[in-house]
């Protein structure tokens, strides 16, 4: 039966009677200390392996790099796992159900996105039926980055998701997860149509395999006429003319 | 042993395509590289000579859309859009051979289902309704397989869009 509760205050009157009572205070916090330590060390997995970060998330669970070690088994059922580890690509179609795993799993939960597709869609993100990253559709406590990421990434996440429950637990402040920037571009090896230093062979090749696909034909813009050599009588007689190399590049930038 | 069994089903193919499907060429002149291009009436009944004569297993089919392209001149008329289907068969046992031909259609024109000739075509052809959007009359369950049931258009058309929003997920 669910009961809604958004509207009601927790300031038990029971709670100002227990305080009263002397040493019963340090009880309860001796019994979450307990609890905490339980939640961190049986953290019930359900695997959303939906691809190849799967196949690592296996090996995290074998007997090299041993999940049980803290606890963590892997659950068939989302209403006995307290951690979703999504591992691997979500599709549109996907993501409702998803979704719809993680309403079914109890409170306390977690969730890990694990490798790069599940934190952003990385190479996938543009495709039409990808999701950009499962935060879209389901809160992320840890980013695990990596392509795939190796057994003892996982488990550095898993630890920095104790460190994350005793914080929660506690009461204090832990910072938000935001997803990871590497910093760093990839250059694409062959330059892009319309960008300076490509061959122009290339640009031609590119065009006729356009055209024998049967795709319709590309209407590049006109290329600029190459502006006349100033005169001497042009320096001379007007203004304007030491403007000109103030825009080198053909005023483009505006 | 298997060559010249494969060599008798190559000609046994060529010679029925000739004599009963309108193909054009000598009975057994070899077939162009990217398969024979079959009439669009005869598609099911070609599927039941095949079957009959042994190509048994029905391998796959796949749909190819074409848009229209204008002419190179403006002069030039406009060639129209139309789809392409491709069925693969195999016979089966020693010495396999593969039977595939081309179908070509307008773009309002369906294509007759296989599905009563050969059962495992039932999913292989809704995949293609679901990606390209050719229809296939006749078959008896033509839904979505690869998208979601709510999805609009058909995603392996050319013209398609490759970043098309889909809401609320991206």
């Amino acid at each position: 039966m669910a009961v809604n509760e958004s509207d009601r205050s927790f300031d038990h009157p029971l709670y100002e009677t227990l305080e009263r009572f002397p040493g019963l205070d340090l009880a309860t916090t001796a019994v979450d200390k307990v609890l905490t330590w339980g939640a961190n060390n049986s953290q019930w997995i359900f695997p959303m392996a939906t691809s190849c970060c799967g196949i690592e998330f296996m090996a995290a669970a074998a007997s090299l790099v041993d999940l049980d070690r803290m606890g963590s088994i892997t659950r068939g059922s989302p209403r006995q796992s307290d951690l979703m580890v999504v591992a691997g690509t979500i599709t549109v179609k996907m993501a409702p159900r998803v979704k719809r795993l993680w309403d079914q799993m109890p409170e306390p939960k977690w969730c890990i996105a694990m490798g790069s597709c599940a934190i952003s869609g990385d190479f996938y993100r543009d495709i039409y039926s990808v999701i950009p990253g499962i935060d879209v559709a389901i809160p992320v406590d840890v980013y695990i980055p990596g392509c795939p990421p190796n057994p003892e990434q996982l488990m550095a996440g898993m630890l920095r998701l104790q460190e994350k429950v005793n914080l929660k637990r506690a009461g204090l402040w832990s910072p938000p997860e935001t997803r990871p920037e590497t910093g760093k571009t990839i250059e694409p090896a062959i330059k892009r149509l319309l960008q300076a230093g490509r061959d122009e062979r290339i640009t031609a090749a590119q065009l006729d395999q356009a055209m024998s696909l049967m795709l319709p034909a590309v209407d590049l813009p006109p290329r600029p006429e190459p502006e006349p050599e100033p005169t001497a009588e042009a320096d001379a007689g007007t203004t304007e003319a030491p403007a000109a190399p103030a825009t080198p590049d053909g005023g483009h930038h505006e | 042993m298997s060559e010249s069994e494969n060599n008798t089903r190559e000609l046994a193919f060529r010679r029925l395509l000739r004599a009963q499907f309108g193909v054009e060429g000598e009975p057994e002149a070899p077939l162009p590289d990217d398969g024979p291009l079959v009439a669009r009436e005869h598609h099911k009944a070609l599927a039941k000579a095949l079957q009959a004569a042994g190509w048994r297993l029905y391998v796959t089919c796949a749909a190819t859309h074409f848009p229209a392209v204008p002419g190179k001149k403006p002069t030039d008329a406009t060639t129209p859009e139309c789809f392409e289907v491709a069925t693969v068969l195999r016979s089966v046992g020693p010495g396999t051979h593969v039977a595939r031909w081309r179908v070509k259609l307008a773009a309002d024109e369906t294509i007759d289902s296989l599905v009563r000739v050969f059962v495992g075509a039932d999913w292989q052809e809704r995949e293609q309704f679901d990606l390209v959007g050719v229809i296939f009359a006749g078959h008896p369950d033509l839904r979505r397989l690869m998208m979601p049931e709510d999805w609009v258009g058909h995603p392996l058309r050319r013209d398609y869009a490759i970043d098309t929003p889909h809401a609320p997920w991206r």
